[in-house]
């Protein structure tokens, strides 16, 4: 697995028991339509073959939109689909032991609740670790939830990915960006909505809103890409396709009105006031 | 009758398919619809067109993340283009993905009839045969003008049946048979086509395929449409192929009018006239 699924920024957890009447996998597409970039499958109620059904069916979901497919709890489950990673919880196997067994490549995340339990995680090797609940959720009921103030400590302390959950909606999510997350996980919010690509959209509008009042970086230039003012510090195209979240992604560039080679997107300089058009395949006849 | 295509097969720009129809991505009900349509429509050229990314929303991906590991003909259009020039910067773009020199020129004049710009479709569809690509000019009904683009080096000309998602059927076949009687590259009818009954009629016209996206994409069953549109195709061909009888004005029996088995009461009144003259 490439570092690529690193850039994730909204992180959407499977609950059926938000959608009564919808079956899961329409939900989860929804969710991928509207831009979900990691979709964890955590089902506590059900058997284990269950658990499994639909983990196979979400690992071919999750293959056609290309993003990765986390496991909670069943690292057996998750090795038996081929799912990118796993999910564990303060009590459940250790990140060693899951580590042993799943091998470097495989993604595993873990549940913090204090900057202890974050620092301890990191260092044990995690790549990813979830800080929550920032507010109180019907997803995990009883826990005190840890406010925005542990989601500001893990932003100035952690440096691995870290994910803020627990409670989130459109309505509440700025506050969470304002501390610091850069990343966010919701369930309820977006599985339970009857919109859920739209909630989504709504989610990452957010976020992306958040990088931009962020306090940008120094020699930022002024751009325009697809006809919209953009302020970026790549250096070459390269960079500004990364920055982009276009990596990958089978697009096709036009910088200054000249189309590149893909192997040349390395040498493309962008300077100040360069024109860019970024173009892709849609449906058509 | 799967294997019928093997023995007919239709070559464009040196390709050889086996299936004469090609379907269009755009407008289906989700990306999980298009794919069993796909399969249920055996298409192997698909077309799609080119747009900007939505940088808000990255994961709003390309279509191609969706028909990954099929063996197809992917024909980019150039839907959006008002004139040649644009027509042919879409066709680099296009080009640039790496995804083969088929190209689809589609140059609308109107919004409201969508009807192709013969002169700047004439325009790019030279220029582009000239830089190598495999150019499919969708067009107008029109003769002189479908054989023009042939002569601009066209791989195959696609007149429309009548303006794009109208469902209208084919409007003029008159035009479209003198047109697949003049050609020398296979003709594709474009557009317009609304249900299998306009596809076995393009087929029987003589059409060597036909394009369609909005009839199956907005079927109330799309995948059963697909299939459907296919075997209209076959059938259409086939009857090509065998041909038709000739109309005639009045009736003409199927049976000899020789032998006709005649009820046995008539037969008993035919058998008495008949003792009745043998007697007198």
């Amino acid at each position: 697995m490439s570092s690529k699924w690193k850039d994730f920024r909204l992180y959407v957890i499977t609950g059926v028991n938000y959608h009564p009447g919808r079956s899961l996998m329409t939900v989860m597409e929804q969710t991928l339509q509207g831009g979900a970039d990691i979709i964890q499958l955590r089902a506590k109620d059900m058997t284990k073959r269950e658990v499994l059904a639909q983990a196979y069916a979400l690992r071919k979901l999750t293959r056609h939109y290309d993003v990765p497919l986390i496991i909670n709890d069943h690292i057996d489950i998750a090795l038996a689909v081929d799912a990118d990673g796993v999910h564990l919880g303060q009590d459940d196997l250790p990140l060693a032991e899951a580590r042993r067994i799943l091998g470097a490549d495989r993604i595993i995340g873990i549940s913090t609740h204090s900057i202890e339990q974050a620092l301890r995680a990191e260092r044990d090797g995690a790549d990813y670790i979830g800080v929550g609940p920032v507010f109180p959720t019907g997803t995990k009921p009883g826990r005190q939830a840890v406010t925005t103030s542990y989601v500001q400590e893990a932003a100035q302390r952690i440096r691995i990915p870290f994910v803020a959950i627990g409670g989130i909606t459109t309505s509440n999510v700025n506050e969470v960006l304002a501390a610091g997350a850069a990343r966010i996980c919701a369930v309820s919010a977006i599985v339970g909505s009857d919109d859920p690509a739209h909630e989504c959209r709504s989610f990452l509008q957010a976020i992306h809103a958040s990088d931009q009042s962020k306090p940008g970086q120094v020699d930022l230039k002024q751009i325009r890409v697809n006809g919209r003012a953009e302020q970026t510090s790549a250096r070459h195209v390269t960079e500004l396709v990364q920055q982009l979240g276009l990596e990958g992604k089978r697009i096709v560039v036009e910088l200054n009105g000249q189309i590149l080679a893909r192997d040349a997107w390395g040498e493309a300089e962008i300077e100040n006031g360069a024109t860019l058009e970024m173009v892709h395949f849609v449906g058509g006849g | 009758m799967d294997s019928y295509g093997d023995y007919d097969p239709l070559i464009i720009g040196g390709k050889r398919l086996s299936s004469r129809f090609f379907l269009g991505t755009g407008r289906f009900p989700s990306p999980a619809v298009m794919q069993m349509a796909l399969d249920a429509s055996a298409a192997e050229v698909i077309t799609f067109a080119v747009r900007r990314v939505n940088l808000d929303f990255a994961q709003d991906d390309s279509i191609l993340q969706h028909i990954g590991g099929r063996e197809l003909t992917y024909l980019p259009n150039t839907s959006g283009a008002n004139n040649a020039d644009e027509a042919v910067r879409i066709a680099r773009l296009a080009r640039a993905a790496g995804l083969g020199d088929w190209i689809k020129v589609e140059i609308s004049a109107s919004t409201r009839t969508l009807l192709p710009d013969p002169l700047e479709t004439l325009q790019a569809t030279e220029r582009l045969a000239a830089e190598g690509f495999v150019v499919l000019s969708y067009t107008s009904d029109d003769p002189v003008g479908c054989k023009r683009l042939e002569e601009a080096g066209a791989a195959a000309v696609m007149p429309g049946g009548s303006p794009i998602g109208s469902g209208l059927g084919i409007l003029n076949p008159y035009n479209i048979g003198l047109i697949v009687e003049e050609a020398g590259v296979p003709i594709i009818v474009d557009a317009g086509i609304g249900s299998a009954v306009d596809a076995v009629q393009a087929m029987e016209l003589g059409a060597a395929g036909i394009l369609v996206n909005t009839p199956v994409a907005k079927a109330g069953d799309p995948v059963a449409m697909a299939h459907a549109m296919r075997l209209a195709v076959e059938a259409g061909r086939m009857a090509y192929r065998a041909g038709r009888i000739p109309k005639r004005r009045y009736a003409s029996a199927s049976s000899e009018e020789a032998g006709v088995s005649v009820p046995m009461k008539a037969q008993t009144m035919a058998a008495n006239s008949t003792t009745a003259e043998g007697s007198r």
